[in-house]
């Protein structure tokens, strides 16, 4: 695989676990009897999670080098962020979730660096 | 004085925790006539045994203080205020197999921001006659089937839903009775009682849901027509009345905050069947009550009725905090007072704050219990009160079972012109305080930091000499611990009679209180100033203003736990086990359940070891290990269950019922449902 397919491979994982993490805080934010019906934090981890998805998608058409080292700080805060206040609001799916983004953030990072190409002769 | 709104200036417990979320990204016969008044200059008899004074005319001579039988037909359970179920089918092997077999949703729910204030619903349930009875904070009464939730009939008083002597619409359910000797095809002989904000006591029959027509004016009792000393506001009844054969013995409510004169707190025994005045009972002197009032019952009564007993929760008399209009001898204020059934008269009283200062009303049914010290059975009363204390008194004869001690006391700084201090209060020296109110709460660091010194800077500013530190003007006030929400809240003390044990649930809350003169007051009660707990206790020459220490972030400025659930050992008075209670809650986000919660309602003990109990701030049902307190089992509820649990058995099976009605002192959480359950039907 090449690295930018990998990188591509780690945004999707990010992709896929920012929604399924909105869909998690989602859920817990409209339905009765979760704990945290309703309230401000359901609420903002369905925010951090909408965020988090959109950055996902932007992060690939970074370009400049300090942007997306910088785009990837925001992205880690976000993961960690929503993580800690999921837990806080006792959303282990969501606590979960945030963990494969993390992983999906590892991967776009470590295998996004341009690798030797082999010389053809 | 009902607490509430009390509390609800003081503890603004809703924001609480916002900062630390900030920060850390946080209660006889009929004599008609003549109309026997009781009142303190009667309080000769005090100190004699009960029994003597009623036995000839006690027809429940023997009725033991536990029930026989399971029974759920009053507020606490029972009579004895036990909150203790015999029932066992339901044990600490399988508690945590409770699943929900039936909520409904009442519909009387409002959080207060459009035309309708607040709910505040506290009611549990009552277990009779098949059925499962409740009322409404929009005063309604409801009857379920037992099983299903399925609902029999709904009876509605068609009161205004004005919040007119508390700033909620609070209801703490209804009461049942039936005749001893019920006339078959009549209606009637089975009634379920509550009141009314606006003072009304409505009697309706338990089996169909319509007004007794024999009852007062076609079942309606207008308690204001006897509302004459004082008359500043209504005599709300938010609490159901305490049922003793054919009497129905009730208190009120009201506001003691707002003025200095405020009605007598007068307590009514009224005739089951017609409604018609038996007997009253006042906490204050005659020449007291043209210039002060209240010292009333809000809260529920516990009764003894083998001896023919009835023991009062009485609180303090207003305002509530100067005392310089009531420098008399007050002995009944914030008391428990044990007064003969059939006649109202006092059989014995022990005040527990002298000349209260701090708004530390008696409010919890004293439990009775039996129990057994140093090898000797004692005929028990245990009373808990706001400061964390329980005093265990002889409920025969009001003498002490472990000694309390007459300690001297803060005698103030001079600020306060025309008051006057009781030089000494009275300490328990059994059981050892609930909470550790021994010393200056420690600051909590972490708020501390955070609020950068900002509690510190508060705890130099607030006058503190210990526990009754009198109200200041100086400074920031005075530091009250606990405040004046307690403590030990009106949930009070369940206790298992097997093994003696006496279960509680406490809350940990620092608060401040500072007095202002007229002049300052005015200034000082604009803007903001409402929301932060001033009241002007009008008439007095002093406003005052009551605050929860917390930084500018909302986070409490003392240590956690912020509440928790204490056994004690009644052989001994020592504790078996403490734990933190609940978690704090705020914005949907859980703090570390070692912080424990704030607690309002009480628990409920089985003879399976189950203690059953909502109370905290995160909306969800508990059970625990009467042994260990190990917590065994949880469910979410729609809103914190500030009731204490029914546990009732219907046809072979055993069920539990929390109410989730919030609070807002807890948090700005209101509910209407009514969550009930019990094993699978495999697994009973």
């Amino acid at each position: 695989m090449s690295s930018s397919s990998s990188s591509r491979a780690g945004v999707m994982v990010m992709l896929a676990a920012s929604l399924a993490g909105l869909a998690v805080a989602f859920y817990a934010y409209i339905t009765p009897l979760t704990g945290v019906t309703g309230t401000l934090g359901a609420m903002a981890v369905i925010i951090t999670c909408l965020v988090l998805a959109v950055l996902s998608l932007i992060l690939p058409a970074m370009h400049g080098k300090i942007g997306r080292i910088l785009l990837r700080l925001i992205i880690l805060a976000v993961i960690v962020g929503t993580a800690f206040a999921a837990s806080l609001l006792h959303l282990w799916w969501l606590v979960a979730a945030m963990a494969i983004a993390l992983v999906g953030l590892m991967i776009a990072i470590f295998r996004s660096a341009p690798a030797a190409q082999p010389t053809r002769s | 004085m009902d607490s509430h709104r009390t509390i609800a200036r003081c503890a603004g417990i809703a924001g609480l925790f916002a900062g630390v979320l900030m920060s850390a990204p946080l209660m006889a016969e009929q004599q008609n006539t003549p109309e026997q008044q009781n009142t303190p200059e009667q309080q000769d008899t005090a100190g004699q045994p009960a029994a003597s004074q009623s036995d000839q005319s006690n027809p429940h001579a023997n009725v033991p203080l536990v029930p026989d039988s399971p029974t759920w037909n009053s507020f606490h359970g029972q009579l004895n205020a036990q909150k203790y179920s015999p029932l066992d089918q339901i044990n600490v092997d399988n508690v945590g197999q409770l699943e929900k077999v039936w909520e409904v949703h009442t519909g009387d729910i409002s959080d207060g921001k459009g035309d309708t204030p607040a709910t505040v619903w506290s009611a549990t349930p009552v277990f009779a006659n098949d059925t499962l009875y409740i009322g409404t904070p929009f005063y309604k009464l409801i009857a379920y089937d037992p099983a299903t939730g399925k609902e029999k009939w709904r009876f509605d008083t068609q009161s205004s839903r004005e919040a007119l002597t508390q700033p909620v619409l609070k209801n703490r359910g209804v009461a049942y009775w039936e005749a001893d000797n019920p006339v078959e095809g009549e209606s009637c002989q089975k009634i379920v009682y509550m009141g009314t904000m606006d003072a009304q006591l409505f009697a309706i029959d338990a089996d169909t849901g319509k007004p007794c027509q024999n009852f007062a004016d076609n079942g309606v009792l207008n308690v204001d027509q006897w509302n004459t000393i004082n008359p500043k506001f209504p005599l709300s009844l938010l609490q159901p009345p305490t049922i003793v054969g054919d009497h129905v013995i009730f208190g009120w409510a009201g506001k003691d905050w707002a003025y200095e004169e405020a009605p007598a707190g007068t307590v009514f025994s009224v005739n089951a069947r017609t409604g018609e005045r038996e007997w009253t009972f006042e906490a204050l002197p005659e020449d007291v009550r043209a210039k002060s009032g209240t010292a009333n019952v809000w809260t529920q009564m516990s009764a003894d009725e083998k001896n023919g007993l009835i023991y009062l929760p009485v609180s303090s008399p207003s305002p509530n905090y100067w005392g310089g209009n009531r420098k008399e001898d007050i002995p009944l204020g914030t008391s428990t007072t044990a007064l003969d059934i059939n006649t109202g008269k006092v059989v014995w009283s022990r005040q527990w704050v002298h000349h209260d200062l701090w708004d530390y009303d008696i409010n919890s049914a004293p439990t009775l219990m039996d129990i057994t010290v140093d090898g000797k059975e004692i005929p028990a009363l245990v009373q808990a009160t706001k400061q964390g204390f329980l005093f265990v008194v002889n409920r025969l004869t009001g003498e002490d079972v472990w000694p309390i001690e007459e300690r001297p006391v803060p005698q103030g700084d001079g600020s306060v012109e025309g008051e006057v201090y009781s030089p000494t209060q009275p300490f328990p020296t059994r059981p050892a305080p609930l909470l550790d109110q021994s010393k200056k709460p420690a600051i909590w660091g972490l708020a501390d930091a955070v609020g950068f010194g900002q509690c510190s800077r508060l705890w130099d500013k607030l006058t503190y000499e210990g526990m009754y530190t009198p109200p200041t003007t100086r400074g920031e006030g005075a530091l009250a611990y606990p405040d004046s929400a307690g403590g030990v809240q009106w949930g009070g003390v369940a206790f298992d009679p097997v093994s003696q044990t006496a279960i509680v649930n406490t809350s940990h809350i620092v608060q401040t209180i500072k007095l202002y003169n007229r002049e300052d007051y005015k200034k000082a009660d604009n803007g903001s100033g409402n929301e932060s707990g001033f009241a002007p206790q009008e008439g007095a020459p002093y406003g005052m203003r009551l605050n929860v220490a917390r930084n500018w972030l909302g986070m409490p400025c003392w240590e956690p736990p912020f509440g928790e659930l204490v056994a004690i050992d009644m052989h001994t008075g020592d504790v078996k086990w403490r734990k933190p209670v609940g978690a704090s809650q705020q914005f949907g986000f859980f703090m570390p359940e070692r912080w424990g919660s704030p607690t309002i309602g009480g628990p409920a003990v089985t003879a399976g070891g189950v203690v059953f109990i909502g109370a905290s701030m995160d909306a969800k049902a508990r059970a625990y290990s009467l042994d260990t307190g190990e917590e065994l089992w949880e469910d979410q509820t729609e809103a914190p269950v500030v009731a204490n649990p029914a546990v009732y058995e219907y046809k072979g099976r055993q069920y539990v019922a929390f109410v989730a009605g919030g609070n807002t002192i807890l948090k700005d959480q209101v509910g209407d449902q009514i969550a009930v359950y019990a094993l699978p039907e495999d697994k009973k």
